[in-house]
């Protein structure tokens, strides 16, 4: 085991890293655009609209990610335009990531005490302003802990795009192993690079959840 | 998409998805038997023992497993591990699993409420039985819907052992999709498969799951 | 039957037992009352040592529980199979029943004669079923307790107790947690034990249970026994003022 190939590839591995928070960070800020909408339809009083949401939810959820990345991917290479590779990427995170938002979402909103809205259309607010002031903030704080957990998970799920050509940890991983003829190092290296980014971001869901407690306790 | 060209294919599609259960039997069991043993090695409460286990399981659920299987299948030759790609593919899920399993175990045991055991020492009830008669089957029955919620999502993982080339059920997918030049067509018939198949499965699991869990209902009232 | 003499304990900086000398003779029964956060829950699990107490001496028909002389003269813990041994003959009915919810009523009650005292699958069943009818619940021998109303699981509970022909039995607070009609079904069942002379220790909330039942009644407040005696002087003659308080609310709450 040579440590000295991980300390000469540093700056690849930095750099990838930032990749890979990027295509993470877009895919989890579309899928909560996303999952946005199906969890309002998810709640919605119409029943075509909800079932519509669940069959969202149960196919995003249930074909696996390599899967859903490759069928965008060949999708786009057969009868899209000329499209990166970047398109299919983020695309497939945010698709299946809404599928997961959008029950967080559907979870936090369910989580604000009853009470608060009745108390709301008790002292006269209207049912939107109910919405903006009340359901919306509390369901958003509430979801911040999950959603920070989300994102973990997205920063893993987004080694898969190694396989379509982005130049994130795994793919640059998988360069400096066939480079230097030292895979060990190189996955080593990466793996190391993706530990950090998580316990990074899992210090701060502590932080949001203790937050979140004190808040609540308030 | 010609049925004609499925029916070729029917083989070898076949072994592949044989080869997926295969991979997800085996790695699923194991990950299951290691993934206790790790939690019963960490009840022993040895400092140092418990720092590798928390190490092991940081390591395991905070980096992506496409990565673990890397390791292990072509970083493995430095350290002496010269594995084939299905046995990679099945260790790496067995060890990723494993991670997962430990803690939904943790978790069981901790949920047994402390009056059983209290229960049990009152009545003069040795250490070994309070264990294997009380908290065991306690804890087990609390982790079936965790346990049965990992292994569904470890079946969705087998399909990211083709990529280290595990000839199960993707990969021979897309290489078919190759030599046929049919890849869209029949990655989206392999994506309706699965969401099927994960469907089925799923509702499978919810059934197993109530069955179980009907012992921890609440009492009767009144 | 129980001795305690200057039993203390605390948790942390708490002190929650203050020097109590307290005694329970054979085939008395003695309930102990007062407001929560008073000891008496503490107390009571200290007499099988299910809270280890810091000082003082507990003994159980005169052998010290949980503690041992070691030969030098000093205290040590107890070794592990002498408190198994102890605690066998302690029968201890808890709040909140515990029975085990992977095993039927019969399961319960059969579990700790098998692996307790050792006798096989047969005998346990046999001396479990008859300890079934004795709390009235043999027809529910094969229900899992979560199919059996709070008041049969603690009946259940006493049966599994009753079981293992202890010397005398604990009851933590038995009631409290049952529905008001089922409070009843129990408490007969108690006075049946009461009856036939089992040496009792009861924490319970119960007045008109006490009143009636018990041989001495025991106020503690503040982990100190603050009065004791027959259950008429007590609840009606106390010299403490502490105790008339307590009970004053009691008197006011229950009168309808």
């Amino acid at each position: 085991m040579k440590p000295e190939v991980i300390l000469h590839s540093f700056g690849y591995l930095t750099h990838a890293a930032g990749v890979t928070i990027a295509v993470s960070f877009a895919g989890i800020v579309f899928g909560f655009v996303i999952g946005a909408l199906v969890c309002a339809a998810r709640v919605s009083p119409r029943p075509w609209l909800r079932r519509a949401g669940a069959v969202y939810i149960s196919i995003f959820r249930g074909v696996p990610l390599l899967v859903q990345l490759l069928v965008i991917y060949y999708f786009l290479a057969e009868y899209g335009l000329d499209v990166p590779a970047i398109v299919a990427a983020v695309g497939a995170l945010a698709l299946s990531s809404a599928a997961y938002q959008a029950e967080i979402l559907r979870g936090a909103l369910n989580a604000v005490p009853r009470g608060q809205g009745e108390a709301a259309s008790a002292l006269g607010f209207s049912g939107l302003d109910i919405w903006r002031r009340v359901l919306l903030p509390q369901a958003l704080r509430i979801s911040t802990p999950p959603l920070i957990n989300e994102f973990i998970l997205l920063i893993k799920a987004s080694s898969l795009v190694s396989v379509v050509g982005i130049a994130e940890l795994t793919r640059v991983s998988m360069n400096i192993a066939s480079q230097t003829y030292r895979p060990l190092e190189a996955y080593v290296g990466g793996g190391l690079f993706y530990l950090a980014i998580n316990l990074c971001l899992a210090g701060l869901g502590a932080l949001a959840e203790r937050r979140l407690a004190e808040a609540g306790a308030r | 998409m010609n049925l004609d060209l499925i029916w070729r294919y029917a083989p070898s599609l076949l072994s592949g998805f044989g080869v997926t259960i295969l991979c997800w039997g085996a790695g699923g069991a194991l990950g299951l038997v290691l993934g206790f043993a790790i939690t019963l090695l960490s009840r022993l409460r040895i400092p140092p023992l418990n720092w590798l286990i928390r190490a092991f399981i940081e390591v395991f659920r905070g980096t992506p497993f496409l990565v673990q299987l890397f390791l292990l299948y072509a970083g493995g030759p430095s350290i002496g591990l010269r594995l084939s790609a299905t046995a990679a593919g099945i260790l790496g899920l067995a060890l990723y699993s494993s991670a997962y399993f430990a803690e939904i175990f943790r978790a069981g045991f901790a949920s047994v409420p402390a009056g059983q055991i209290e229960a049990a020492v009152s009545v003069g009830m040795a250490p070994f039985d309070t264990m294997m008669r009380v908290m065991l089957p306690g804890a087990l029955i609390a982790a079936v819907p965790a346990i049965v919620n990992m292994l569904i999502i470890l079946s969705k993982e087998t399909v990211v052992l083709s990529i280290i080339t595990v000839p199960e059920l993707m990969y021979q997918v897309q290489t078919m999709a190759a030599e046929t030049f049919t890849a869209f067509d029949a990655i989206f018939a392999m994506a309706v498969f699965y969401w099927l198949l994960v469907e089925a499965v799923s509702r499978l699991g919810a059934r197993i799951e109530a069955r179980v869990t009907a012992f921890l209902a609440h009492e009767a009232s009144a | 039957m129980i001795e305690l003499a200057g039993v203390s304990k605390s948790f942390g900086a708490h002190q929650v037992l203050r020097g109590v000398d307290f005694s329970v003779g054979r085939s008395e029964v003695v309930c102990l009352i007062g407001p929560s956060g008073s000891g008496k829950s503490t107390l009571l699990r200290c007499v099988n040592f299910l809270e280890p107490y810091d000082s003082g001496d507990l003994r159980i028909d005169g052998r010290l529980i949980g503690y041992e002389d070691a030969p030098d003269g000093t205290r040590r813990p107890m070794r592990a199979r002498n408190l198994r041994e102890m605690r066998r003959e302690i029968g201890m009915v808890f709040q909140h029943f515990n029975l085990w919810p992977h095993m039927t009523a019969l399961g319960n009650v059969a579990e700790p004669l098998r692996r307790v005292r050792g006798l096989n699958a047969r005998e346990a069943a046999d001396r479990a079923m008859a300890m079934l009818t004795r709390v009235g619940l043999a027809a529910k021998a094969e229900a899992y307790p979560s199919r059996l109303s709070g008041g049969q699981q603690q009946r259940v509970a006493i049966a599994r107790a009753l079981a293992m022909q202890p010397r005398l039995m604990l009851f933590d607070e038995p009631t409290s947690a049952l529905d008001p009609e089922l409070v009843g079904e129990v408490l007969e069942v108690m006075k049946g034990l009461a009856a036939e002379g089992m040496t009792m220790l009861i924490v319970t909330h119960e007045m008109g249970f006490a009143a009636h039942v018990a041989d001495r009644i025991a106020f503690i407040d503040a982990g100190r026994i603050v009065d004791e005696g027959p259950p008429r002087r007590v609840f009606h003659e106390s010299p403490e003022p502490r105790v008339r308080q307590f009970l004053q609310t009691y008197h006011d709450r229950n009168a309808f």
